[in-house]
């Protein structure tokens, strides 16, 4: 074993790249978020250190609750139907000839620019302006809270379907034929053979896709960028998206940070909760 | 029944693509009569129009910012996948990196980046991105899936670790070290927020000069579809290349 030690210190030094960059852009800012928010810094002029103030002062701001309101509202909207959508067709499409086929199909919108797909939507479903407005009913999503939201997520349901069709469909594949086989034999109509026995196999899939999903719900404001701004009245207005109006368009970076700091808290309890969940599958 | 469901919805995913393909063609008399049923035609005239808004240095500028990314991406995960291939301890770094989405991040990467004197250059959009959990957990994958016993004949055979690492384990992994490039390059490609708040106008990448045509012209379908058509060619060319594999990359991913 000559060189051994040697060799694991190579190897260590292998990795070195990979955390460097890390290091600096991502570990260095999820610490730095702390310094950051206590200050009160418009990005142009020098920081002025406030202390906590910040956070005081988020936990009075209205509109800071509304949009934890916007995000669990999205969330409550997206992880529900992400699943069932995901289930459905991964079912609807198993072992039929087009399989493949669908699955690239749902693949490509989640890989294509959002920019572009966004533009697409929206020239399409404008209300005012849009192609389809001038011969199909096109609620007023710009106006109307409710449709807002449901444009927002159909958008990201649109942009990630495919990822939850192949997980699930990963997972359908994994069942071994002889148990549909059995239940078939012991007179179970195709119905309940989905509906007892390949369903409750699913439940690996459904944790997984939960995770992902509330992920997904924490960040995904970009759509929101692009689509509704965070309006009417605030009601798409989602916590990062809040967090990034603040910062870039009030240019009060100090109190984004603070607000940062509690999505961030936000987001590991989340990762935690699902640590445990995924442990129990 | 069933298939009929099946096309509705696969139909209904596609639909803003035939769309942008067809709009992008469009001439822009049915465009401003707001109506599609006025007419059918087909008219270069859109693509023409994108050359005075500034959208071909914009989409090359693009390519090599996020070509460059890619690379860069792909290479440092292969030796970091190979390091925690070889047992070193540090798969919970890259987990813990991986539960925290990068978005969240903007404004304290905003400020290490104006630290760094880096705002408003071309660096602010390749080094942020030089490494990836991700991109690192496909090639990981796909290293764990070769027999280890290659690693050690060949060092017997007194190839240093370098050497084995490109010449016997990364032939072996390449196609999917070519699906982890095409995800990290689409990544890239398709980042809004941070480019507009990191770069100014100058270095905007193709996406954020998208959304803010959008915003300057929101009625025209044509132009604006034209560019989104040809914004997203690059991608689907790579796409429809390596879709077999990209699909089978991410399964794996999935599995694991």
């Amino acid at each position: 074993m000559r060189g051994t030690r040697l060799r694991r210190l190579e190897h260590g030094l292998f990795a070195l790249p990979a955390l460097g960059f890390l290091g600096v852009f991502f570990f260095y800012p999820f610490l730095e978020v702390l310094r950051f928010s206590t200050w009160r810094w418009s990005g142009l002029k020098a920081p002025e250190p406030v202390g906590l103030r910040s956070y005081a002062e988020l936990f009075a701001d209205p509109l800071f609750w509304q949009s934890v309101k916007a995000t669990f509202l999205f969330t409550l909207w997206v992880l529900p139907s992400f699943l069932l959508l995901s289930i459905l067709i991964a079912l609807l499409i198993e072992g039929q000839p087009y399989e493949r086929f669908v699955k690239g199909a749902l693949f490509l919108p989640g890989l294509v620019t959002v920019g572009a797909a966004s533009t697409a939507w929206y020239t399409l479903l404008a209300p005012d302006y849009g192609a389809l407005a001038a011969f199909l009913p096109i609620p007023a999503w710009d106006q109307e809270p409710f449709w807002a939201m449901a444009m927002v997520v159909a958008f990201t349901l649109w942009r990630y379907l495919g990822y939850g069709v192949l997980v699930v469909s990963a997972h359908l594949k994994a069942i071994p034929p002889e148990l549909v086989e059995a239940a078939r034999v012991d007179g179970a109509r195709p119905f309940e053979v989905t509906r007892y026995v390949v369903l409750p196999l699913l439940r690996p899939a459904v944790l997984f896709l939960l995770v992902v999903g509330s992920v997904l719900a924490l960040q995904s404001y970009v759509a929101v960028f692009l689509l509704t701004r965070g309006g009417p009245y605030g009601a798409t207005r989602v916590l990062g998206y809040f967090v990034y109006e603040l910062g870039f368009e009030n240019f009060r970076l100090g109190y984004a940070a603070a607000a940062t700091a509690v999505l961030l808290v936000l987001t590991l309890l989340v990762a935690l909760a699902q640590g445990k969940l995924l442990e129990e599958r | 029944m069933r298939h009929a469901l099946v096309f509705l919805i696969v139909l209904a995913v596609l639909l803003p693509f035939f769309w942008m393909a067809y709009a992008a063609f469009l001439p822009p008399e049915i465009v401003y009569s707001g109506d599609l049923r006025s007419g059918f035609g087909f008219t270069l005239e859109n693509l023409k129009k994108l050359a005075p808004e500034g959208f071909w240095p914009r989409l090359f500028f693009s390519l090599w910012v996020s070509g460059a990314v890619a690379l860069a991406q792909v290479l440092t995960a292969l030796l970091a996948a190979y390091a925690l291939w070889n047992g070193v301890r540090l798969w919970a770094v890259f987990l813990f990196t991986l539960a925290i989405p990068a978005e969240l991040l903007l404004v304290p990467l905003f400020g290490v980046l104006h630290q760094l004197r880096l705002l408003d250059t071309p660096w602010a959009l390749l080094l942020p991105f030089f490494a990836s959990p991700f991109t690192v957990l496909l090639v990981y994958q796909a290293m764990r899936s070769l027999p280890y016993a290659l690693v050690e004949a060949a060092r017997i055979d007194g190839a240093g670790e370098g050497r084995i690492l490109f010449s016997v384990v990364a032939p072996l992994v390449f196609p999917n070290l070519v699906a982890a490039g095409v995800l990290a390059f689409a990544a890239h490609w398709n980042l809004v927020l941070f480019p507009r708040v990191a770069v100014g106008e100058r270095y905007w990448t193709l996406q954020v000069w998208i959304a803010d045509l959008a915003r300057r012209y929101p009625a025209d379908w044509g132009l604006l579809s034209a560019a989104a058509l040809f914004s997203t060619l690059p991608l689907l060319l790579l796409y429809l290349l390596f879709e077999r594999k990209i699909v089978e990359t991410f399964e794996g991913s999935v599995k694991g």
